[in-house]
């Protein structure tokens, strides 16, 4: 059983269908690029997996369960979890809030507990930062715990978005156009960050780009969108040789955004 | 028997029409700045106030009715451009809950100076077609009414003519349309989110002025805005037709709920309206749909 | 002495003040500093709701309101204990601030601030309307409370409002810095990124809006015991953006901020000794000033200040 299954998945936006009939599955374990010039409707896909847009047609189903209809926080309680392409950190909030916010769901004590702040709730709450101490650890932003984000270079911004995604312990990960806005140097130590991550955590990748030497060194299998539908899938080595794709990408080259 | 009846809901018509009149222009006077700058002017009610009192205050300097209400407008106009340039401009990008706040404080503000000024009394405008009713056929018409019906199809007459054929009032569409496009074509935005206050000011300016004979000046006036907010959501807030359209229809659903069911229901229906309106189609019936989180 | 320090001593010293007004203040100032301590209570509730989860409500005053007249006519004409009836209030308010929440699931501010403002509308038409019960605009005459058959003196009273309001400043501090807390500003910041983290917003709204409505139940409560009378006007909108100021010029988001600027602005008018209306002129202009001015408010104005100075001393860029 796939661990994503998407079966002839149709969205509409004003108007136009930005997906058409895409069918992909994805194992478990996979490091999986999605990638297509600007428009493809990537976005729009992943924007179906999370619940944010309503599949307009076919099914999303994760894990056997048939996720389709379900609203996005419910979604991401079942194992999904997302960064995303302009970031979107909780600006005026610390690095340690912005991952404690990610927590939400695995440390649970009710209102009552909370207002009185006493027993369950207090244990709860250490547990949680020890979890986001180490979440901290993992991606060198220990000593940045207190700063404000809105403070933080780009590049260390996207590796608390990536922290605070990996919060929410999902089973699969949808990383929209993580490497975007970095520099060489940056690029090389987030790609290796999240090979990685995937692989220590057990955690499915599903990585959206549309820059294609990324996508070559990162994932190890390719899918690859254009005009709603899907063209091609493959290893990269199939990808770049593959003449559908090299037309599609023609007029929009390797653009290192 | 059926004669009376007939006479009865066209007598309630009259007033009803007249009433949604009123909210239509208010509700008019609430959409233009909105439109322009998508500023929601909570504070609109008490430039239906303000413009009454300078009536007042104009009056008992001697001037004449005719020369007092173009004057009244200028000057609520001149209120509106001030509001817009001190107030509004700062906080034109700040998030919504400014935005509303500021505007209610700007009405709280002028309110307070008014009853310190005034305190509660209640000043009647003497306006030369106030009187006694006029029969029109089986009907007895309170000429204030006829004038408010009237002055409102003049009003909206002028104001599609501004719209449509004047400079500043296409440019005014331009920018509600699409504010960066409307500043690449040379258009000076500040001026027309100016000119939209000003405006908005003077329509205002010209239901207190169609108040005042009718039901007296006094510092609660502005408290009208509620029912123009109504008529706003009813028709949709981007759309100018919506409003006139939601205010006429809340002045008779108000006036026949009123005599069929009593005074307390006819208090209730509005924000029975505003709430179910708010639950199933909050961008009303011809407003734009990008409404909900 | 560094800022926390500094903070907490601030803190310590307001306790203290607090706790000794009644050996050296007269009856006024006792009375005086009972309507400071339910405007904390009102103020904190709001804070929670608008500057944390950022749901925009103009109908705050109107549930104080409703706490108000439901824990007073139980007294009153129900002969229930105040012990009672004050519970009583503050469960009436919640629900009614829970159903608001339905509203808010799906209307973003300014809808949202209409359908409050229909609400405090048809509270006012309401208390207008049941006049037999409500006294209507010529207000409600209340019984002195008693607690458990004795009748609050002075200083008892101003001491259990003392209590009471600082459990519930705790109780609000509490959530603040708990999950639901930090789901509360994620969903005020970004409701597509709250659910990606699986937080729900609408849930989460419905608990803002029932928390809010709790603390102003138990506003309204505490009120009536304090003040001999309600008068209906003194819970309208005017009310409601005094509310607002209070959260605004003392800092959004934040308790803290919520109790500075209750004490500062309930003050301030006190010093100015005029009518209503001058009171309105003042809170108007130092809201709309502070709006334009200083949106972050007297606390959030100095954590940013704080927060820069300790990034500078980091090295950071």
């Amino acid at each position: 059983m796939s661990l994503l299954r998407l079966d002839d998945v149709f969205v509409n936006f004003g108007g136009v269908a930005a997906v058409r009939g895409v069918t992909m599955r994805v194992e478990a374990g996979e490091i999986r690029g999605l990638i297509g010039p600007n428009g493809a409707g990537k976005t729009s896909l992943i924007n179906a997996i999370t619940g944010i847009v309503p599949a307009n047609g076919g099914a999303v189903v994760f894990a056997g369960h048939d996720i389709t209809a379900l609203a996005p926080d419910v979604i991401s309680g079942r194992g999904i979890g997302r960064t995303f392409q302009h970031v979107e950190l909780f600006r005026e909030e610390s690095v340690l809030d912005n991952v404690l916010t990610g927590l939400y769901r695995h440390h649970v004590y009710g209102v009552l507990a909370a207002i009185t702040g006493f027993g369950s709730a207090r244990r709860v709450e250490d547990a949680a930062r020890r979890e986001a101490a180490a979440l901290l650890d993992a991606f060198a932003l220990a000593s940045l715990a207190a700063a404000p984000v809105s403070d933080l270079p780009f590049g260390i911004q996207k590796r608390v978005d990536l922290a605070r995604a990996l919060a929410v312990r999902p089973r699969l990960l949808l990383l929209d156009e993580p490497i975007s806005g970095m520099s060489e140097s940056e690029a090389d130590a987030a790609i290796a960050t999240i090979r990685t991550l995937a692989r220590e955590r057990a955690i499915t990748l599903l990585v959206v780009e549309h820059n294609m030497r990324v996508m070559m060194r990162l994932a190890e299998r390719i899918t690859v969108m254009h005009q709603g539908a899907i063209i091609a899938e493959g290893t990269p080595a199939e990808i770049r040789d593959n003449p559908a794709v090299v037309e599609a990408y023609l007029g929009d080259e390797d653009d290192d955004a | 028997m059926a004669l009376m009846t007939w006479r009865i809901a066209l007598q309630l018509a009259l007033s009803g029409l007249s009433v949604g009149s009123i909210y239509a222009i208010v509700a008019l006077s609430l959409a233009i700045p909105f439109k322009a700058s998508r500023v929601l002017n909570f504070a609109q009610g008490e430039l239906v106030t303000l413009g009454a009192y300078i009536g007042l205050v104009l009056t008992s300097y001697g001037l004449p009715y005719p020369a007092m209400v173009p004057a009244t407008l200028v000057i609520a106009a001149a209120f509106g451009i001030l509001i817009e340039r001190l107030f509004i401009r700062p906080i034109v990008a700040a998030p919504e809950f400014t935005l509303v706040i500021a505007t209610f404080a700007i009405g709280l503000i002028i309110r307070a100076l008014i009853r310190i000024h005034w305190q509660d009394n209640v000043f009647f405008l003497p306006a030369p077609y106030a009187g006694p009713a006029v029969p029109i056929g089986p009907l007895r018409a309170n000429p204030s009414y006829l004038v408010i019906i009237g002055s409102t199809a003049v009003l909206v007459a002028l104001l599609v003519l501004f719209f449509q054929r004047t400079r500043l009032g296409k440019a005014m569409r331009a920018v509600a349309f699409n504010e960066t496009a409307a500043r690449l074509m040379g258009i000076s935005v500040n001026r027309v989110f100016g000119s939209a206050w000003a405006l908005s000011a003077a329509i205002g300016a010209v239901a207190g002025l169609l108040l005042a004979p009718v039901v007296g000046i006094n510092p609660e006036l502005g408290h009208l805005i509620l029912k123009a907010l109504v008529a706003a959501v009813i028709g949709g807030f981007g759309s100018l037709g919506g409003a006139v359209f939601g205010g006429l229809l809340l002045g008779l659903l108000e006036t026949y709920a009123g005599a069929m069911f009593g005074a307390a229901l006819k208090e209730i229906i509005p924000f029975g309206i505003l709430i179910a309106f708010l639950l199933v189609r909050p961008q009303g019936l011809w407003g734009a749909t990008q409404v909900r989180v | 002495m560094t800022a926390i320090r500094l903070a907490h001593a601030a803190i310590a010293a307001a306790a203290l003040f607090a706790l000794a007004l009644p050996l050296f203040g007269s009856s006024y100032h006792v009375y005086l500093g009972e309507l400071i301590l339910i405007n904390i209570v009102a103020a904190v509730g709001l804070n929670l709701l608008t500057g944390n989860c950022g749901q925009i409500s103009l109908c705050h005053a109107s549930l104080m309101a409703i706490g108000a007249y439901t824990t007073a006519l139980l007294t009153t004409r129900a002969g229930v204990t105040y012990a009672a009836a004050l519970p009583a209030g503050i469960v009436v308010t919640t629900l009614l601030g829970a159903s608001l929440s339905y509203p808010a699931r799906r209307l973003s501010g300014l809808y949202l601030a209409l359908v409050t403002l229909g609400f405090l509308e048809v509270v006012s038409i309401a208390i207008e309307e049941f006049s037999d019960l409500t006294g209507g605009v010529r207000g409600l005459k209340l019984v002195k409370p008693e607690l458990a058959g004795w009748p609050f003196g002075t200083n008892t009273l101003y001491y259990f409002v003392l209590v009471v309001t600082a459990l519930a400043v705790c109780g609000g501090w509490n959530i603040q810095r708990s999950r639901y807390g930090r789901a509360f500003n994620a969903v005020r910041q970004s409701a597509i990124v709250a659910q990606a983290l699986a937080i729900p917003p609408g849930g989460i709204k419905l608990l803002a809006f029932s928390i809010a409505a709790a603390f102003a139940g138990l506003a309204g409560g505490l009120f009536t015991a304090v003040v001999g009378f309600i008068d209906p006007t003194e819970f309208d909108i005017s009310a409601s953006l005094r509310q607002i100021t209070f959260i605004v010029v003392g800092g959004l988001g934040s308790v803290v901020g919520s109790v500075v600027g209750a004490v500062v602005l309930t003050l301030l008018p006190e010093a100015l000794r005029g009518a209503k209306e001058y009171g309105d002129v003042v809170y108007s202009a130092i809201l709309l000033g502070a709006l334009v001015l200083a949106p972050k408010g007297i606390v959030g104005s100095l954590a940013s200040l704080h927060s820069r100075r300790r990034a500078a001393k980091d090295g950071l860029p």
